[in-house]
Formats: C-alpha cells, structure tokens, sequence
C-alpha cells in the first residue's frame, strides 16, 4: 500500500522529500520533462496570444497592427446583440454541451465498466477498437456519410422505408428531429475514446480492494456502485470541470458538416454561436468582431468554471481543482 | 528512445517559439524600421533606388486557383523568368491560393502582414476596398510613373480614378480587357426545342416550361440539381427591375441596388418590394413540383458535371463560363447545343459593363520591393512574349496559332500538357489570341446582343465606407445567410409569410440605418461625378 500511493500521488512524495528547492527540481527532472511539451503548448498557444484579445476592441487595421489600430471599445460587440439572437445561441450552445457532458460522461463510465467486466481478453479489445475508431473519422465525412443515409431522395433509410411500404420521411425539413441526430452522432463518436479515459482509472483501482470485497461477500453490483463508482468520482469531477470551461464553444465540425451551410430551416433547433459567426463573417471578414466573440466565449466559459469549482469545494473539497 | 523523445520534444517547442517571434517580428517590421528588416533572403538589398537592378531579387504574385501539377508551369515559369532575369534582373514566384476556402485563405494572407509584392485583386469579388481600408496595399502614385511607365501611361485618367481608395491609387485595373460575367441559366438547346420552345428564352416562365418538360420526360434527369450555396435572387431582379447592382455584399442575398440606370443616385432594396414576393412565390411553385431535389439545402453534387453527364438540365453562371463550357457540353452531349438566358435579357435595361476592376493587381503593403515588384508587373502586361507565355505556355507544347486562332497541337494530351498561371490581374485584348476552345459564335450571339443593351459601369469611383455601419452589416450578412437559402428554394414554407418574417429580421437588424448611410455616401458620390 504505502508504495502504491508514493508512485501514484507525486504531489505527496515531493512534500515529503528533504532539501531545497533545487534538489527536489533535481529529483523529479524526468517527470517535470515529461510536463515540458503540455506545459510549452500551453504558453505558446494559450498564454502568448492572449494580448490578442485587444483585437476585440479595436478596429483592425493591417498596416498600422494590433496596437496601433484605433481603440472602439465595445463597438465590435453590437454585432451579436442588435438581431436580439444572442439568447437563443447561448441557449442553444449551452443545452446541446450539457447534454454531450453529462450523457457522454455517463455513457463512458458505463461502457468503461463493462469492459473492465469483460473477461475474455480478445472481445474486449475487439470490442474497445471498434468504439475507438469513429473517433478518427472526420466531421466532414460524418457530415456525407449522414447525407447518404438521410436524404430525401435517395437516401438508405428512405429507401428501406419504401422498401417496406412506408411513407419517406423528410429529415431534413425537420428541425425537431435534429437534436436527437446530432447528440447521437457525438455520442457514437466521442464515447470510445472518452470511455479509455475511466477505463484507465479503473485499471489503476488497487486489485487487493476488490478481492476483499468478494471475501466479504460482495456481488458484482455492489462492487460496482461502493467500489469503483466512487473510486471514479474525482476523474469525473475533474473531466467535468474541463468541459465546462468550454460550455459556450460549439462543437463547429460537427454541426456544420451535418447540418450544412445552407440548411436554414434546421437552424431553430441548430444554430450555435460557431455556425452564426461562421455566417455573419464569412463574407466580411473581420478579425475583431471574431475576436469579440471569442471573447465573449471565454469569459462565459470562465465564469462557469469558477462557479462549477466553487460548488465542487463545497461539496466534496479535495476534488476541486484550485 | 526516451531521451530521443524528450529532446524532440524540447525542439518542437523552441522552433515553434522561434516561429511566433519572427511571425510577430515581420509584422512589425515596416513599422521599426521601415524596411530592410534581416528576414529571408530576398531583401538584402540596401535600398533599391530608382531602377536599379544590381541586386537580383524574387518578386511573388499572389493569384487564386489550384496549383498544377503536371509540371508545365514551372517549365514555362522558367522561360519566363529566363527574360526576367536578363530585363529586370528578377525572377518571378507564382503563390496559389487554392480554391478550398479560397476566400478565407486570401484575406488571412493579407492579414498575416506577409510580405506579398503582387496580388491579384477584385473589388467586387475579392473584398478589395476592405482590405484597403484595412491597409493591405501600398499606395502606387509615386511609384507609378517611375517603375511601370508603359501601365502608367496606357491606362487612362479616368480608370486610374476608379483605381483610388481615398484618393491614393492602391490597385492597377484590368481596364482593357472584355470579358462578360453577367449571370444567367444554360439550358439545353435540343431539349428546348424538343418542349416547342424555338425562340431563345427570354424570361423565367420560360425557364419553369423548359424545367416542366425535362421533369416530364426526361426519365432519371434532375431538372435543375441545384445547389443551394448560391442565390438566384439577384438575378431574378436583375430580370423585373430596371435596377443596377452595387458593390456592397450582403452575404447571401444582395439587399441594396439603385433605382435604375436613370437614377442611379437613389438606392433602393427590392427585397422590400413586390418582386421579392413575386420570385419567393415562384421558388417555392418550383421546389413544389419537383424542379430539384427535395433535399436542395443539404446537397453537395456537383451541378455542372451533372449537367455534362445529362443528368440535369439547367446551370448558372456568367457569360464567360458559358463559352467554355458550350465548348464542352457539345463534346459530352453532342448535339446538346447548350444555350444561354442571361437575366438581364428579360428587362434590357440594367445591363452594365464589367467594372474595369473585376480584376486587377495589387501590391502588398509590406512587399520589400515594390519597384522591382512594379517592374516586372510592367513587362507582364506589355511585353507581347511574355504576355503569351504566362497566359497561354509555350508555343508549339500547349498551342499552336492556325488561321488566327490558337489550337491545340498535334499530340496535345490534357493531362499532360494543360496549362494555366491563372493571371486575371492585367490582361490585355492587343495580345489575346482567340480559342477553339470558346465557342466561336459567342461574339455574334451573346455579345451582340450585350452591346446594343449595355451601359457604362456607373459604380467604378464609388468606395463604401463600411466603418459607421459595420456591425449592421455584419448583422443583415447573418440574417440573409439565416433566410435566404430557405426562400430561394422555396423550403421555407408560406412564401408570405417567410418573406415578411425576413423582412422584419432585417429591420430588427439595422437595415434603415445601412440605408440612410448608403444613401448619404451615394449622395456625396453624385456630388464627385457631376461636380
């Protein structure tokens, strides 16, 4: 036990190293090299550009560049709220990510668990491989592969429909429909790749654990629900907390590939904040509204995180992230 | 291995810092120190003082298309640059913006403060005038006269003013070249004549009897496989108004025209007349009976193939596609004697030539050297032999001139042998040499008819100040992105009722302010023009 938990927690065994700071730099140079590239990754594409976001209040002028274009306050921010469609992307935006985090995420943990049930070794990876691949295919192809099987005309499901003499249906004139095709289409996509996540947690769960729990008694459910639910607990809190963070970015890929460009009378029930930007400043092109946008994404994104977490220490205090 | 890692790692990272501060140090570079700044090797030149060569430099041009890739090019690239390096001791770099997000990729390559001495431009489908308010291009007036004086003094007074932004001349103009790209459909002429129509069609009723014939009985063929990621809207009013475009996008649906060619002062939206109704109506009677797919708004074929494998009746593009693609059509579907309704057949008041900056070619605000740049762009546009090379390869490989027109030679496999530098950004009708490959009967037909109905391009000095309206015009850009595709295809339910919901969107959106400004500029334009 006690090695298990110095190899797991880095945190604790730094604490309880001896010497000063420089030793215990010394100490864990491999690990802190292994941070290098995540760390270098963040500086350079999340810290470095961040004085960029002055574009959101300028009027962007080329040749004079970032900071020596003229100052608009927040002129470039009108822009989202003169149609009054502001609440209804955010809404939009929001509903469509906490329903892919929460029905993800619980959709991850169970399929984890029940690969971590599987016994036979080579169906549960067969199994873990083909839950993995969608995650490769790129929104463009789901977009056309989506295409093939709902179009009106030709589309494999009309055509098993008529095969069966029943009357077509027209997907895509139908906005109720889609938020049910789009949620389904990221769950088949990100569910394997998300479920290797937990699937990792579960296998770092000490086996001496279970198998006391079988001498005392315990069947298969009862593990599950007193041992490795909670023993997921704080993976989830913390993935959680992640995705909040970007609870006002759309999944654009997606959306756009399979709701199309043109499709306008699936946007009711379709249109995020990416795919409104996309169109107002397609043909315009103007980096500081962007950059308001984004703007406004963040800080949203932002506020979220700080509530989530601040809900999180109350609750249950050692998950929270700061 | 790890250590391998690790130090791979650790290199990544410092080449892509490495990367970010010379991306920010050019884009500082003009302002430090004006010019000069050590970066690449093309600017070791310490000054290049009036027409001097001494320093060998490479000079880039920036021009839309999709990269060859049979070879050819860099052949006659070569031959080119052979006479570049002997006159102006300088050589010349094709830089292609490939047509995948073409737009996109043109203007974050201005943005990016890349150092470009060339780019073609368009001020009416390039965003021209944005991206010089943005301060793209260098401005030409002292460079001009002294680095291209054969441009300089074969392009009049008059066509350099329609060359300025703010008085400074930022773009040279492609004024002496005729070339056509009025809209309009292409219909199979054998299937037209086979639904009794003999007479050219000559408005949309026309084109809804052609389309009813073909979905009668042409069995497997789509009417019109129309893809909606266009717009015939203006169109439909280029053909029942008398009104003139303007150079102001609006996205998806043009909002703003002017009156008529009489009063071409006063701007007006058919979208907020009856004629909007009219074509909404008309839209939705066709998508009802069928003249393209049900699923319109989400198709991706390719309508052009389909209609040269017979499998769809109608297209739309300008005039100069239809030479071609005439050309063509009677190779694919023989017989098909593919014909053209240019929309602005039907009122034949509203046809104005082409803006003489439909094309053009720019030189990038932060080109190090512009004279060269100038120079060579000169030698382009006036000399006869390069002029041929860049616009039509090597005689003799690519074409051969018989009769006074310019044929492909013996053996000549278009795989293999095809060429094209894409350059719109000068051409000159002295130095064009005509085509097989455009129909021949263009000229006494379409061209014929254009010149007894055209008018001079009344717009040409006209630059609209985005600036006080920005965000509303972005937010009129969003709404007709949002309805239009719905209502030009007639998916959007009651006609009626999706025209006045749009109507109202663009109210909501900032419609009479962009208008009130529109029309306070247009007056301060009328002012310039009739003094």
């Amino acid at each position: 036990m006690e090695t298990s938990i110095a190899e797991r927690e880095p945190r604790q065994k730094l604490q309880q190293l001896k010497g000063g700071k420089l030793r215990r730099f010394w100490n864990n140079k491999t690990l802190l090299l292994m941070c290098l590239p995540a760390v270098a990754f963040f500086i350079i594409f999340a810290y470095l550009p961040m004085p960029g976001l002055y574009l959101a209040f300028i009027n962007y002028n080329y040749s004079d560049g970032i900071f020596k274009s003229p100052f608009v306050a927040f002129d470039n921010f009108r822009f989202l709220v003169i149609n009054g469609d502001l609440w209804r992307l955010s809404f939009n935006t929001v509903a469509y990510n906490l329903v892919f985090i929460i029905l993800g995420n619980v959709l991850q943990i169970f399929v984890a668990i029940l690969l971590n049930e599987i016994r036979r070794k080579w169906f549960k990876k067969i199994t873990q491989t083909l839950m993995f691949l969608p995650h490769f295919i790129s929104a463009v192809l789901i977009g056309l592969i989506a295409y093939n099987v709902l179009s009106y005309d030709y589309g494999l499901l009309n055509s098993v429909l008529e095969s069966l003499g029943m009357e077509p249906v027209k997907t895509y004139s139908d906005p109720k429909i889609w938020p049910f095709i789009i949620v389904l289409t990221f769950l088949w996509q990100s569910t394997g790749y998300g479920s290797i996540i937990y699937f990792a947690a579960i296998m770092g769960l000490d086996n001496e654990i279970i198998e006391a729990s079988e001498i005392d008694g315990a069947n298969a459910f009862q593990r599950i629900i007193y041992i490795v639910l909670p023993w997921l607990k704080p993976t989830f809190i913390i993935l959680m907390l992640f995705s909040l963070g970007g609870i006002l970015k759309g999944n654009f890929g997606l959306f756009f590939n399979l709701v199309g460009a043109n499709n306008t009378a699936l946007y009711p029930t379709t249109d995020i904040i990416e795919t409104y930007v996309f169109r107002s400043l397609m043909t315009n092109f103007n980096f500081s509204i962007g950059s308001a946008v984004s703007l406004y994404q963040s800080l949203f994104g932002f506020v979220v995180v700080l509530t989530a977490n601040w809900l999180v220490k109350k609750a249950s205090p050692e998950n929270s992230l700061f | 291995m790890s250590n391998f890692k690790k130090v791979s790692a650790l290199l990544i990272a410092m080449i892509m810092i490495i990367s970010l501060a010379a991306c920010s140090g050019s884009n500082n570079g003009k302002n430090d120190n004006g010019k000069n700044e050590g970066k690449g090797s093309t600017n070791q030149t310490d000054g290049n003082k009036a027409g001097d060569t001494s320093k060998f430099v490479k000079i880039s041009y920036v021009v839309l298309g999709d990269k060859p890739k049979n070879g050819q090019f860099e052949k006659v690239l070569a031959e080119v640059n052979k006479r570049m390096k002997e006159k102006i001791n300088a050589e010349l770099e094709w830089k292609w913006v490939e047509w995948a997000d073409w737009q996109t990729k043109y203007n974050l390559l201005l943005a990016s403060g890349e150092a470009i001495d060339l780019i073609t431009i368009g001020t009416d489908w390039l965003d021209t005038w944005g991206n010089a308010q943005r301060g793209a291009f260098m401005n030409l007036d002292d460079l001009l006269p002294e680095y291209a004086p054969q441009t300089w003094n074969s392009v009049p007074e008059e066509d350099w003013a329609e060359s300025k932004y703010n008085g400074k001349i930022v773009l040279i103009p492609e004024n002496d070249y005729t070339q056509w790209v009025n809209h309009g459909f292409f219909y199979r002429g054998d299937w037209a004549k086979e639904a009794g129509i003999s007479e050219p069609i000559k408005d949309w009723q026309g084109i809804g009897k052609y389309l009813q014939y073909v979905k009668d009985n042409k069995e497997g063929v789509i009417p019109w496989d129309a893809v909606a990621a266009t717009s015939t809207w203006g169109g439909y009013a280029s053909s029942y108004t008398d009104q003139l475009e303007l150079p102001i996008s609006t996205g998806y649906l043009p909002v703003f025209t002017t009156k008529s060619f009489d009063e071409k002062f006063t701007v007006v939206s058919p979208v907020f007349e009856d004629t909007f109704l009219q074509f909404a109506t008309l839209m939705k009677e066709w998508a009802d009976k069928g003249y393209w797919r049900e699923d319109v708004l989400n198709n991706k074929n390719d309508n052009r193939s389909a209609l040269r494998a017979g499998l769809s009746g109608l297209d739309q593009h300008h005039t100069q596609t239809f030479g071609g693609l005439r050309v063509t059509m009677d190779k694919d579907q023989p017989g098909s004697e593919l014909q053209m309704f240019p929309f602005a057949r039907t009122g034949g008041n509203n046809l104005t030539e082409l803006s003489i900056t439909h094309g053009g070619t720019s030189v990038g605000a932060h080109s190090k050297n512009p004279e060269r740049a100038l120079m060579a762009y000169d030698l382009i546009r006036n000399d006869e032999e390069i002029y041929h090379l860049i616009n039509y390869g090597l005689e003799g490989v690519q074409y051969e001139v018989k009769d006074g027109k310019r044929v492909q030679p013996e053996g000549y496999d278009e795989a293999k042998d095809a060429f094209y530098a894409d350059f719109w950004g000068g051409r000159v009708d002295k130095f064009e040499i005509p085509s097989v490959t455009t129909w021949d009967q263009l000229e006494t037909t379409l061209y014929a008819e254009y010149d007894k109905i055209k008018k001079p391009y009344p717009y040409g000095q006209f630059v609209f100040d985005k600036t006080p309206v920005e965000a509303e015009l972005t937010a009129i850009t969003q709404v007709t992105g949002e309805m239009g595709p719905a209502i030009t295809y007639g998916k959007a339910g009651d006609p009626a009722q999706a025209v006045e919901q749009f109507r109202s969107k663009l109210k909501t959106a900032g419609y009479e302010k962009v208008m009130a400004e529109l029309q306070r500029q247009m007056d301060a334009y009328k002012k310039l023009i009739e003094g």
